[in-house]
């Protein structure tokens, strides 16, 4: 019985034969992580200035921003964005308001990984020492000077290895958009599945898919990456 | 004299005050620099040196008093109708320019190579051309004797090189006066003697110094003038065969006598 199972759980022909349907809802997760990417970088980086702002207001928004986000589950905020929102704006604007599913994926996502990507970006800005910024200072350079010259051509080096952790729960986390109806790979496997009753092979194939996508180009970006960062910490 | 009242030295300080909190380090000092001498700055740590350098330039605000620059006030505008104006930090930068700064732990960008540290402000402060940013950024590290190591990163280069290219990355800027906070403080015994060379090389050419420094000897030997600071006021202020030689207050004789021994 066990075996019999074994055998058909690898058995991944029938994966295979719906590649085309099944492969074609990659190209959904990877829109939905790219749109949310830049959704997440923007949010992201606009809350990590407000957290290192003298400003005492400016830092509190940062601050209730990264709180906010990053603990609020992925899924729950998907749900709220695709099912709550649109009503409340609808009550507010007296006027009926739908999100596409693929909208409310990339806003609640978005949102979401904004929130983690702060922080990261937030301990990169602050991991530059002060003494080099006092140079720059010193030199007669201004603030918006100082973090585009100074700043973040080292902050980004030394999040890299963070935001690419973050990247790649952001990746994952595209795979619970098939919960709102976003045609991604999950949901095609999900369809299949209820038409050929056979959730082992299919199921299987996906995570494997997964597995290698994101290993693979995690292992690559690391690699890429690794010797632009080691250049100026010899 | 009737000169020296008409044009106004290079850097002016009056009744400069800086509190941090309750902790008053500078209490009331005023001094003058004249185009072209070199300064030397000495006292006790604690006793308001670097602090004294940093409020010339602005990096930390002094709570009171003034510091002016060819006899224009940095921190604040007299505008003709007698109204006193703050500047802004744009303005403050603006004369942060004119004065190089060194600092004690060189402080270069580790992502910019040792010329890219050199022509980064005259590029993006001045808005220098190229070719003529690369051209100063090139003299400035003849003047350090670096010019081999242009394209090196700073990590590659040992703590005197880094010292002496902090020191071109201030003069690329053709400041109207260099500070240097205990440039040679953060080094081993054996790579301070390459920074005093550049250092009295530029005292040599005639460069507008201020100096905090430990080094008695090179304080000595370089400078027009050397001030003794205790407890953020001047102690004793004169030539250095006078200050060092044979200082009126006690307290400076007891401070260079501790470091003698």
């Amino acid at each position: 019985m066990f075996s019999q199972n074994l055998r058909e759980m690898l058995d991944l022909a029938l994966f295979w034969e719906y590649r085309q349907i099944l492969l074609a809802g990659l190209a959904f997760n990877f829109y939905v992580f790219a749109v949310s990417a830049v959704v997440a970088v923007s949010l992201g980086f606009l809350a990590a200035l407000g957290r290192v702002n003298p400003l005492r207001p400016l830092r509190w928004l940062g601050a209730i921003h990264v709180e906010t986000f990053r603990n609020a589950p992925d899924y729950v905020m998907l749900v709220w964005v695709h099912f709550v929102l649109p009503l409340l704006l609808s009550q507010m604007l007296g006027q009926r308001i739908t999100f596409a599913p693929f909208v409310s994926a990339v806003i609640a996502l978005g949102l979401v990984y904004s929130g983690y990507l702060a922080e990261t970006f937030r301990t990169g800005i602050q991991a530059v020492p002060k003494g080099q910024i006092e140079a720059a200072r010193a030199c007669g350079m201004g603030g918006a000077l100082i973090m585009r010259r100074i700043i973040l051509p080292q902050a980004v080096r030394m999040m890299l290895p963070e935001a690419m952790n973050n990247f790649v729960s952001l990746f994952k986390a595209t795979t619970i958009v098939s919960l709102i109806t976003v045609p991604d790979l999950m949901y095609r496997v999900s369809m299949v599945t209820q038409q050929e009753m056979r959730p082992l092979p299919l199921y299987t194939g996906a995570a494997i898919t997964y597995f290698l996508l994101i290993w693979g180009v995690a292992a690559l970006a690391r690699a890429g990456s690794e010797r632009w960062r080691r250049k100026i910490w010899a | 004299m009737a000169d020296a009242a008409s044009t106004p030295p290079c850097v002016e300080v009056v009744d400069l005050h800086k509190r941090f909190g309750p902790l008053e380090v500078l209490r009331g000092v005023s001094t003058r620099v004249d185009r072209g001498s070199v300064v030397s700055i000495i006292g006790a740590s604690g006793s308001g040196k670097s602090t004294l350098l940093r409020c010339i330039n602005y990096l930390e605000l002094p709570t009171s008093g003034e510091v002016r620059i060819d006899g224009e006030a940095v921190g604040f505008e007299r505008r003709p109708d007698g109204q006193v104006r703050k500047r802004s930090a744009r303005e403050i930068a603006r004369f942060r320019q004119d004065l190089g700064m060194v600092f004690q732990q060189f402080n270069l960008w580790p992502h910019l190579t040792v010329l890219g540290n050199v022509v980064e402000a005259p590029l993006r402060v001045r808005g220098m051309p190229k070719r003529e940013a690369m051209e100063l950024g090139r003299a400035c590290l003849a003047r350090v004797q670096l010019s081999e190591k242009a394209d090196e990163y700073p990590a590659r280069l040992s703590g005197g090189q880094q010292q002496r290219v902090a020191i071109a990355r201030a003069l690329a800027m053709q400041p109207k006066v260099m500070l240097f906070d205990e440039a040679t403080s953060a080094l081993d015994p054996e790579l301070t003697g390459e920074v005093l060379e550049v250092m009295r090389g530029l005292a040599a050419d005639g460069t507008t110094m201020i100096v905090v420094t430990h080094e008695m000897a090179f304080a000595r030997e370089v400078s027009d003038r050397a001030i003794y600071l205790h407890n953020g006021l001047i102690e004793e202020e004169g030539p250095p065969a006078q200050v060092f030689g044979d200082p009126k207050s006690d307290r400076c004789r007891q401070f260079l006598a501790k470091l003698l021994h």
